[in-house]
């Protein structure tokens, strides 16, 4: 039959387009990897390209003992989890009120709280920055951790507005009639249910933290002080290190991230939907 | 006479309640626990957000040099911008690397999210594993793509010159003006896609199965059926993903920052790293924030027609 002929090939074609597709995206990770364990001198004499031939550690040992990259690893786990503590606390009661509770400026809020989260940090930076210096906190990772807000809570807080509108309203009513305050709806019934969008968004969060690069680019001036991606970048305009280097820390980067992907891969997945395009 | 005490006490009760439903009318009926919860977002939100964008538009006006105070100046960097040269390649390529970047992106992930309803195995392996460009940190991709482009050393020309022959030397990709803007736009679209794919693929599981049953009993082919049932389907996530992706590529610093800075000779020179030197090589504030700022009334439209679709599909 020509129905499953056709059927077969649109298969065969769909696999031959999600191998391309996933070669293309797994490349640069796989190339990053062979990268750090290679000797600078396999690179430069172009043998055994995509395998490591001595598989060396040095770049790893040279990044963690010659620079200041633990300093920055420290710095960015500081920076990333009280932001992500910070935007997550703020984010889920601010939510829970704007998805729920009535009073006035309800929806004036939710629309500035959207907006917000929509603003790019290209036009905030340069303020943003002169703000920071004149509280003296430039070239502090409290003035990071004062800024990151800025982008971390408009989002948790529209992802969790979505999540909060839809757990059944009745259960918290049900909890009201039985004496429960309001408040006690909410923390013992409402926020329970709702564990999963949070720590989802909590992730998401202490991502777009560890990933952040412009802030941390322009508020931070001392070498000690960078944070990962910040101190990554310097690596290549100082040119004193190779390649093999640089990728054993951009390896050593990546790792939280991508680790945290997978074990809240499905969480991620939908709240990825949910928060941004819902509908 | 003397009123008993327990009545006192109930009639201050009665006034205070009256009271609090008269604020409640005007406030709403949760108004304390919900300003309680609000107040963390309002200050953030006026102190981070609100508050900087007023200065900034306050700063574009004046000659603000680092360490100086701001000096009122009008529109004077506005207008010396508008005959700017360098500036207006600048606008050019930012529309350049955004445009192209998102009609790729739109494409691939399409692709991506039909193949992905096509009856695949192990789809959640698929999605999970083409959606690791976006979770990745960008300057980190950035410096992977760096090492691949780079001239003598770089995989990409080894591929194409050793391994496949396609060339006959290597290119340098990022420091030719012919070939940088393509391969930084190659990078964000690299990046990129996943988020679109997974997106159009969660409003294609969205469309009832039905449609397609009757579609097909009415004769409509793959394409009809894709025009007439999926296209319609997905319109809102569409509109919504291609905005909010216009707006994050326009202002995407961290891959041309990393891979050219703005080289060769302004050729891959967008807005936010032309704001970024203007700011912190040339020390010039205000005229670094009119930078960011020229294109704000186009911003502000997508904004607000963003967030419109946006509060529009939540409602659904």
């Amino acid at each position: 039959m020509t129905g499953g002929l056709t059927g077969r090939l649109q298969l065969g074609l769909s696999y031959t387009f999600l191998i391309t597709l996933l070669l293309l995206v797994l490349f640069p990770f796989y190339w990053m990897l062979v990268t750090s364990f290679k000797t600078e001198d396999q690179m430069r004499s172009l043998v055994s390209m995509f395998w490591p031939s001595p598989f060396a550690l040095e770049n790893y040992q040279q990044l963690l003992s010659k620079t200041e990259f633990v300093s920055w690893y420290g710095n960015s786990i500081v920076v990333a989890v009280s932001s992500t503590f910070l935007a997550t606390a703020v984010g889920t009661i601010g939510a829970y009120a704007l998805a729920r509770l009535r009073f006035l400026g309800r929806g004036f809020m939710a629309s500035a709280t959207l907006i917000t989260y929509l603003v790019p940090p290209s036009i905030l930076f340069i303020p943003l920055y002169a703000q920071i210096k004149n509280m003296g906190m430039a070239n502090s990772l409290a003035g990071l951790i004062a800024a990151y807000p800025s982008f971390t809570v408009p989002f948790v807080t529209w992802l969790l507005m979505g999540y909060f509108e839809s757990i059944p309203e009745e259960l918290e009513e049900a909890a009201m009639i039985d004496g429960a305050t309001r408040f006690g709806a909410f923390y013992r019934i409402v926020l329970p249910l709702a564990a999963p969008g949070v720590l989802a968004a909590a992730l998401y969060a202490f991502t777009q933290a560890w990933n952040e690069f412009l802030y941390a680019l322009v508020f931070i001036t001392d070498a000690r002080l960078r944070t990962l991606p910040v101190g990554l970048a310097s690596f290549i305009t100082g040119d004193v290190y190779g390649w093999g280097f640089l990728m054993s820390g951009a390896v050593l980067t990546t790792l939280p991230v991508i680790a945290a992907y997978i074990y809240l891969q499905k969480y991620m997945v939908e709240g990825l939907t949910a928060g941004s395009v819902k509908g | 006479m003397s009123v008993p005490a327990a009545r006192v006490e109930t009639r201050v009760a009665s006034v205070a309640r009256a009271r609090r439903i008269g604020l409640e009318r005007w406030l709403g009926a949760d108004y304390r626990l919900g300003f309680l919860f609000v107040a963390p977002i309002v200050v953030s939100v006026l102190a981070l957000v609100a508050y900087p964008f007023c200065y900034a538009i306050y700063l574009s006006l004046t000659h603000k040099l680092v360490g100086v105070p701001p000096v009122f100046v009008g529109l004077e960097n506005y207008l010396r911008l508008a005959q700017d040269g360098f500036f207006h390649r600048a606008v050019y390529n930012s529309f350049l690397f955004t445009f192209s970047s998102v009609a790729f992106k739109l494409l691939l992930g399409m692709a991506m999210a039909l193949v992905l309803m096509t009856p695949v195995r192990w789809r959640a392996f698929w999605t999970g594993v083409l959606l690791i460009p976006w979770v990745a940190p960008t300057v980190v991709s950035a410096l992977n793509f760096l090492w691949i482009y780079d001239g003598s050393l770089g995989v990409l020309n080894y591929l194409l010159v050793k391994v496949f022959r396609i060339l006959p030397q290597g290119v340098g990709w990022l420091s030719e003006p012919g070939t940088a803007m393509a391969s930084v736009i190659a990078v964000n679209v690299w990046r990129g896609f996943p988020f679109f794919g997974i997106s159009f693929l969660a409003g294609m599981k969205a469309i009832p199965g039905e449609l397609y049953e009757a579609a097909a009993v009415d004769g409509a082919n793959t394409l009809q059926r894709f025009r007439h049932i999926t296209l319609p389907g997905v319109k809102n996530i569409l509109i919504i993903v291609v905005l909010l992706s216009t707006i994050w590529t326009f202002n995407d610093f961290g891959i041309v920052y990393i891979l050219t800075r703005g080289g060769p000779g302004g050729a891959t020179m967008v807005l936010p790293v032309l704001a970024y030197e203007t700011a912190f090589g040339a020390q010039r504030l205000g005229e670094a924030i009119a930078v960011a700022l020229y294109l704000l009334p186009a911003l502000a439209l997508t904004i607000v027609v963003l967030a419109r679709y946006m509060r529009k599909g939540r409602k659904r």
